[in-house]
């Protein structure tokens, strides 16, 4: 009897913890819930939310005219920077540098989240991407509309070039007609994708994607305009698609070694030695447009992608979609990327033949030997900005 | 009698692990450590050029590891003190204790993964400054996984006594109190130890960890992360070897620890 009433008493205990604990969870959910407003609740509650603000602290954001300098001085004296870092911090860092401010920014998350609930004051967002959850109130959008301003990389003079395509330099000296197929035909669908957003939206769609259809449409268009405007803000002439402008890379590799370091004093001293020849090849792509090149020696070819499915990537999965890489004798698999996936790694390792990956990410992976080789660059300005909200 | 009996202990305690150690070293060193895996330079880099980083980035490093120690530590302190408290309530209230710990083995295996973007999110009102707040919501991952490993240990400690010990002690009429100091406490000793044997590389492991994933970019964990994503492989591989090195200190000092605070016990 006595042992019995022991277990039962145990059994409550523990049941009593449990409890405990859930409901501890839960009040806690809750109100983390309500200090991050989520998804599409926050479309109609942000609009409140600022409203009430900005009654009781003008002062909290920026100021509708504050100068690029004001901003950037506000938010890194407050420690609100933020970024995902992981190779996409570079150019920030020459931001801050360019204005002498200490580079150290917060570690952003992949949502606006930290933007939304104020504990990041100054977020990094992609043009195509964050930009439209913050501004747009579609579902999974903030609904910030014109209360949020940014600042442009390109018109700071600290622009880097985005989204390009690269293999390894063995790779290419030893399927040249491979590489050569595979940018035609990606050209091809590229071109197709700006001509038609909405259309190449929509197979992106229908090739999984990681986001709603309406947000996917949004970023066609603002990819469009990354793969049509160059990084001073001239129009990309049709025929000079996915060319590497020397004059931009340049840029990047000159941003990317004033103000960025590494660690290992090899990969260092490789980066300051490092010339444009050294990681980027222009003649694939010469190739590629005029046609003149044979049957591929490696038909069965892998992209590894820098994120997950989405219109970033449309001009891939039109071209695959549309049958231009069969047309021209390549079975292609697209492989998606997310989170801590290394394009890089990926290529380099022959887990992929082709990768998708910023110059700067490229550059100092070759710094360090992995001996990868550009190809092919399809945006030709950054699409990285910073977003601030404004005092109302 | 007696030296031979600490020679042999330092024998199978210090010499083994370190030619173990050596030979690795020496594997590495002469790539065939490379082949034998069909792996390259690029990915694992020979050693000499990891200490030859190491040696170059000290001021920095120190700063991430400092980071990373008050977090491991921190958590270490105030998981093990909690942990200990844990088993105490449990002992003093029998009827529930022992399946109140099961509930705390439970927690011990959440995954850090798990619980720490978790703890970053609930900490997010504690203040308003990203550092701070950000080593709380690190250091309460690592609290909670010391809790959960000296509780229970704790509490084996507390209650699985010499047989009749108890009964000895109550026919001298001696209180509950007085079976906790004489009795109970003394006994829970070599089980703390047991405990700390696994808290102690895992605090530093578990912060490791949760600095992937937290709000405030610092730490040794942070750093493996950040190099590895952007390909500086020999960088990482520096900053693997320094966790590696803060794991090590913390289990030597926790050996010798052992060996003087158990001094004429059976270990």
């Amino acid at each position: 009897m006595r042992k019995r009433f022991k277990e039962f008493g145990a059994l409550l205990t523990a049941v009593m913890m449990v409890c405990f604990t859930v409901s501890g969870c839960g009040s806690t959910a809750t109100s983390s819930a309500t200090g991050s407003t989520s998804g599409s609740e926050t479309a109609s509650s942000a609009k409140s939310s600022s409203a009430t603000e900005s009654t009781s602290s003008s002062g909290k954001y920026f100021d509708k005219d504050a100068t690029v300098k004001e901003v950037l001085t506000k938010a890194s004296e407050e420690g609100k920077i933020g970024n995902w870092g992981g190779g996409n911090e570079y150019e920030l860092l020459a931001l801050l540098s360019k204005y002498g401010l200490k580079t150290s920014f917060l570690s952003q998350g992949y949502d606006m989240d930290g933007f939304d609930d104020d504990s990041i004051l100054l977020a990094s967002v992609m043009t195509y991407n964050e930009k439209g959850l913050v501004k747009n109130s579609y579902p999974g959008g903030y609904g910030y509309g014109d209360k949020v301003k940014t600042i442009d990389f390109n018109q700071e003079g600290v622009g880097m070039l985005e989204d390009n395509i690269f293999c390894t330099k063995d790779f290419a000296k030893a399927n040249p007609n491979t590489v050569k197929a595979f940018i035609s035909a990606s050209l091809k669908g590229w071109k197709d994708a700006c001509a038609d957003p909405e259309a190449a939206a929509e197979t992106v769609y229908k090739y999984g994607s990681s986001v709603s259809s309406q947000h996917q449409s949004y970023m066609a268009k603002e990819v469009k305009k990354l793969v049509e405007t160059d990084i001073n803000g001239n129009a990309v002439s049709d025929d000079k698609l996915g060319y590497i402008n020397d004059d931009a890379m340049q840029q990047t590799l000159d941003i990317f070694r004033k103000y960025v370091k590494l660690d290992d004093s090899s990969a260092n001293d490789a980066l300051q030695k490092m010339a444009l020849d050294d990681f980027r090849d222009n003649s694939y792509w010469e190739g590629a447009t005029s046609g003149d090149f044979g049957t591929p020696e490696k038909s069965d070819v892998t992209i590894q992608l820098k994120w997950l499915p989405q219109a970033q990537f449309m001009g891939y999965y039109v071209a695959l979609d549309k049958g231009y890489y069969k047309d021209l004798g390549l079975n292609v698999t697209i492989t998606p990327g997310g989170g801590d996936i290394g394009e890089t790694t990926a290529v380099y390792t022959g887990q992929a033949d082709f990768g998708t990956t910023w110059p700067a990410t490229l550059i100092s992976a070759d710094a360090s030997g992995m001996g990868l080789l550009e190809v092919a660059q399809i945006y030709q300005r950054s699409g990285l900005q910073m977003v601030y909200k404004i005092n109302q | 009698m007696k030296t031979k009996k600490i020679n042999k202990n330092m024998v199978t305690n210090i010499l083994y692990p370190v030619i173990f150690g050596a030979i690795i070293l020496i594997l590495c060193q002469t790539q065939i450590m490379h082949k034998i895996l069909g792996t390259d330079v690029f990915t694992l880099p020979l050693p000499s050029r990891i200490i030859e980083i190491i040696s170059e980035n000290i001021p920095k490093i120190m700063v991430n590891v400092k980071a990373t120690l008050i977090v491991s530590v921190g958590g270490l302190i105030i998981g093990s003190l909690l942990g200990y408290l844990l088993a105490i309530i449990a002992t003093v209230f029998p009827k529930g204790g022992a399946g109140g710990l099961s509930v705390a083995a439970a927690f011990n295996a959440i995954p850090i993964v798990v619980i720490a973007p978790i703890f970053n999110n609930l900490t997010k009102g504690i203040s308003s400054d990203a550092s701070f707040r950000s080593m709380i919501a690190k250091t309460l991952v690592v609290t909670v996984f010391c809790m959960a490993s000296m509780s229970i240990n704790a509490y084996r400690g507390l209650n699985e006594l010499p047989p009749f010990s108890v009964d000895l002690l109550k026919s001298y009429a001696a209180g509950n109190f007085t079976i906790f100091k004489k009795l109970r406490l003394p006994n829970s000793i070599p089980y703390i130890f047991i405990a700390l044997r696994v808290t102690v590389p895992g605090c530093i492991i578990s912060g490791v960890v949760c600095e992937y994933f937290a709000e405030y970019v610092i730490g040794v964990g942070r750093q493996i992360r950040e190099n590895i994503v952007t390909a500086q492989y020999a960088t990482a591989w520096a900053y693997i070897t320094v966790a590696c090195i803060m794991g090590i200190i913390m289990y030597i000092i926790l050996l010798i620890a052992e060996n003087v605070l158990l001094k004429g016990r059976k270990s």
